[in-house]
């Protein structure tokens, strides 16, 4: 679907007015939809899916995905947590999950930034490398 | 003992393997050698993207929440949802001596067949020109052995010259000619042992030409053994318009290693006319906004900072000299054009071909009037200077007496002469392609011209006399030719020199 100029504008005026201090505020996020889908404004549809997309790299950019291929231990999930709220600041979403195809190994996603510790990347490199 | 097992055991623990930052994004569409990239928040301008598989972009449009990349090489394996990476790399090509006599692509990769390029140093692609406090003025000539160019718009080391013209006015020609003249004086040079010749190295850029076309380029160059002092990057019209686009910017970088490490270089754009269409294609493609004749607003700055980079450094910076001829297509003969008046306006003169000229039989088809060099005449031998100081006045009157005397026929004397030794001019001034004239030839026959001794000599016979007075002068006088060439001037001994040997000459001649 094409969206048009106005529509990007407006998206963007919605998304920066569900903000409270630089950090997206979800029940803002909730209400603005709800309004928007109750008054139709001109080019609703096309103001929404692109709110949508700005919502969803914000989400992207406050996650953190942390992979490992076995459950990482309590521990080293805090101590994980604490150096990715150092480095990111806070309000983080930091999630943990398993990936047994990384082999071994940890790999973090926060936003486009990738650190990968994994088995599997280093293969990959060295793969890349021959 | 226990003490120092659990003493490693406790260093190992301590080891950290160091896992880097990358940046990475995902293709959100791809097509027509484009893609579009979300995330990607790190990537820099004109940054090299790893697309994995030896696929490699380089991040064209920096936007809010997208990142616009070309890709270089082969698009049609890249899928959407696809990883990207920034490498934290600029686009760099092979540059050094090792890719003379070689055809290579955009990327400096060869592909002629002869195995790989052998090279110690790489070039960014993009690089800003040498600034003012490196530069100095223009004062070395660049042969190119066409006699018309030599005397009249002469080039010297680092100017950048335009030749414009309609299709098969031979554009092609002249930069091939000088091409191969560079190259034979290098080859005497090298024969010679002559230390103080600074061998002039030529860069081919080709770039949306026909492979036939490439193809008869690089056999010419090679049957006249110009092949082994020149580099031909090839970016023909079936390769990608990336390819098109970055191929003039990866010979300049060629040439500019020339240039820093003290040599002097020729490089040859052909044509900029397609390069600006493919510079159009990939920035339409990107979705840049468009503006006259859908060319995008940046395309002045395109050539600018291409031709820029032709420069001739200083005596500090190791003297060395980058020279660029960039080649122009006009429509119909329009020079006011989008194009054509922006190279116009950036080089320091153009050789202008005609199609008339051409067809008339006058070959190089140059327009004396509207052919300029701005720079070149503080280049220009000093002997060529003293013979042809005039001849670019004289031609201009011959064309306006011409076009006067069609109407009437009575003319005075002194008019008369003056058609006669126009007429003779233009002759002399006809030259076969490939076949460049020494610069100590030009100035005899120049001299015997403008002192008359032509004059006496049917216009359909000039060309006749000027190949035998030329053999003679090769095979008969070869120490007069190396006088001229190592004095650079013609003082009163050596003019009479020349006087005797012309009407030696002239006295032999049927």
């Amino acid at each position: 679907m094409k969206i048009s100029k106005q529509a990007r504008r407006d998206a963007k005026e919605l998304f920066r007015s569900c903000t409270v201090n630089e950090l997206l505020d979800e029940n803002r996020v909730r209400q603005a939809v709800q309004q928007v889908i109750q008054r139709k404004p001109r080019g609703y549809v096309g103001i929404l899916s692109h709110f949508q997309r700005l919502v969803k790299l914000d989400v992207a950019r406050r996650t953190a995905r942390v992979e490992s291929a076995v459950a990482l231990p309590e521990l080293l999930q805090a101590n994980v947590r604490a150096n990715l709220n150092r480095l990111y600041g806070a309000g983080l979403n930091i999630s943990f999950s398993e990936r047994p195809s990384l082999i071994g190994g940890m790999r973090v996603q926060v936003g486009s930034d990738v650190y990968d510790g994994s088995v599997e990347a280093r293969l990959a490199g060295l793969t890349e490398g021959l | 003992m226990s003490t120092l097992l659990q003493e490693i055991e406790s260093q190992i623990s301590g080891i950290k393997t160091a896992v880097g930052k990358q940046n990475v994004g995902v293709v959100r569409e791809i097509g027509d050698g484009v893609a579009k990239i979300e995330g990607l928040t790190g990537a820099m301008l004109n940054e090299m993207l790893d697309f994995g598989h030896g696929v490699t972009g380089i991040a064209l449009n920096l936007e809010e929440t997208e990142v616009g990349a070309i890709i270089l090489g082969e698009y049609t394996e890249i899928k959407e949802g696809q990883e990207v990476r920034t490498t934290g790399k600029l686009l760099q090509v092979p540059v050094g001596k090792g890719l003379l006599g070689r055809v290579v692509n955009s990327l400096g990769q060869p592909i002629d067949g002869k195995g790989p390029v052998k090279n110690e140093t790489s070039y960014p692609v993009e690089k800003i020109a040498p600034g003012i406090i490196r530069r100095r003025s223009v004062s070395q000539p660049v042969q190119t052995g066409i006699m018309p160019i030599d005397a009249m718009i002469p080039i010297g080391r680092g100017q950048r010259e335009l030749i414009i013209g309609d299709r098969s006015t031979g554009k092609t020609t002249i930069c091939v000619d000088t091409m191969i003249s560079n190259a034979r004086l290098n080859k005497a040079a090298e024969a010679k042992g002559d230390k103080d010749y600074r061998p002039l190295y030529s860069i081919y850029v080709a770039v949306g030409q026909k492979q036939s076309n490439i193809a008869r380029v690089i056999s010419v160059l090679e049957q006249e053994g110009a092949l082994p002092y020149t580099i031909v990057v090839v970016a023909a019209a079936s390769d990608s318009a990336t390819n098109q686009y970055l191929a003039p910017f990866a010979g300049a970088a060629m040439g500019e290693w020339f240039m820093d490490n003290g040599m002097d270089a020729l490089i040859i754009y052909d044509d900029l006319s397609k390069h600006a269409t493919a510079y159009r294609q990939v920035s339409l493609v990107l979705k840049r906004p468009s503006g006259r004749e859908a060319y995008p607003g940046d395309v002045f700055y395109l050539h600018s900072r291409l031709l820029e980079r032709a420069a001739r450094l200083s005596e500090k910076y190791g003297n060395g000299s980058l020279t660029a001829l960039p080649i122009i297509e006009t429509q119909l003969g329009d020079v006011s054009a989008y194009i054509p008046t922006n190279v116009i306006s950036i080089t320091d003169g153009q050789i202008y071909l005609e199609t008339d000229l051409f067809y008339q039989g006058i070959r190089p088809a140059i327009s004396v009037g509207l052919s300029v060099s701005r720079v070149g005449s503080a280049a220009q031998v000093k002997a060529m200077k003293q013979v042809a100081g005039r001849v670019k006045l004289e031609l201009a009157q011959f064309r306006e007496l011409a076009a006067f005397a069609q109407f009437g026929s009575d003319l005075d004397a002194q008019t008369q002469a003056k058609l006669e030794r126009g007429k003779r001019v233009v002759e002399i001034f006809k030259q076969p392609q490939y076949k460049p004239v020494l610069v100590e030839v030009q100035v005899v026959v120049l001299w015997a011209a403008q002192n008359g001794h032509f004059d006496n000599v049917p216009v359909d016979k000039v060309k006749d006399c000027q190949t035998k007075l030329t053999d003679y002068l090769l095979s008969r006088k070869p120490d007069l030719m190396a006088k001229i060439v190592k004095e650079k001037a013609l003082n009163d001994a050596l003019t009479a020199e020349v006087k005797a040997a012309v009407i030696e000459f002239k006295s032999s001649y049927r």
